[in-house]
């Protein structure tokens, strides 16, 4: 039974790639063991370099998609104030808002009548 | 042949600057560029300390700094020496008991080796940095012998 598969692109072969693997696992293994073995777990040294200051919490440097819309937001944050205060997440009051809009429309569309 | 324990690399050297007039920096750099080439032996200036095998430290340093410079001691990795080059960080120079100043440089952080001047000359600033070399080299036999 012939391992190797031929295409028109090259040849495949598992016995080779398994070489493959072995060889830069082991190059892999001595890199690794050549690095420095006298660092210190959870202290400063394996934190970033900052210029001396402290690491800030990844959430306070994180740029969120909301920020995407800071001037959008900053500029009518008077009405985003209101319609915060009309928010309540109580969908009783989203249906009540629904049914008194709808009812507002109907009257002005049949003219008051 | 024994085995050697000596520090074999190259020296890569941080710089921090804390509240100095700059007249050491400049020497540091004297001593870096062309008419002295420290590179040539191998002491590089490098960006960050966690590469860094000693501090080279400068200026009289405030009170602000020093957590700063307690933090950046502490990012390096062992066998690390300190160089303070300067009157301000031995002494606190013109400096001395300031009310904004931490004090001398040995009360922020330990201290291998001083090189007093206003500012001190290249010349003496490369034979500190041999000092601390060597302070390393005894630093690394110690560490080797721990770990055998």
């Amino acid at each position: 039974m012939s391992l190797t598969l031929t295409s028109p692109s090259g040849f495949w072969n598992p016995l080779l790639w398994l070489a493959f693997l072995i060889l830069f696992t082991l190059i892999g293994y001595i890199i690794y063991s050549k690095g420095n073995p006298s660092y210190k777990k959870d202290t400063e040294q394996v934190k970033p370099y900052l210029s001396g200051n402290i690491e800030p919490s990844k959430e306070k440097i994180q740029v969120k998609a909301g920020d995407i819309y800071w001037g959008f937001v900053e500029a009518l944050k008077d009405y985003y104030k209101v319609l915060k205060a009309m928010h309540t997440g109580d969908l009783r009051d989203y249906i009540l808002w629904y049914l008194g809009i709808g009812a507002i429309i109907i009257f002005i569309l049949i003219g008051g009548v | 042949m024994g085995k050697l324990y000596n520090f074999k690399r190259s020296l890569w050297v941080f710089h921090a600057s804390g509240g100095s007039c700059n007249a050491c920096d400049i020497e540091i750099v004297a001593a870096l560029t062309p008419r002295y080439d420290v590179e040539r032996f191998g002491i590089k200036l490098v960006g960050s300390p966690r590469h860094a095998d000693v501090l080279l430290v400068t200026g009289a340093i405030p009170r602000d700094f020093a957590d700063k410079l307690r933090r950046i001691y502490e990012q390096m990795p062992d066998p690390k020496a300190v160089v303070v080059i300067g009157n301000c960080g031995t002494s606190g120079g013109v400096f001395y008991d300031s009310y904004n100043i931490a004090g001398p440089i040995d009360e922020i952080i330990p201290v291998d080796v001083y090189v007093p001047g206003c500012p001190p000359r290249p010349e003496a600033i490369i034979d500190g940095v041999v000092k601390a070399w060597l302070k390393i080299e005894k630093l690394e036999k110690q560490l080797e012998g721990k770990k055998e």
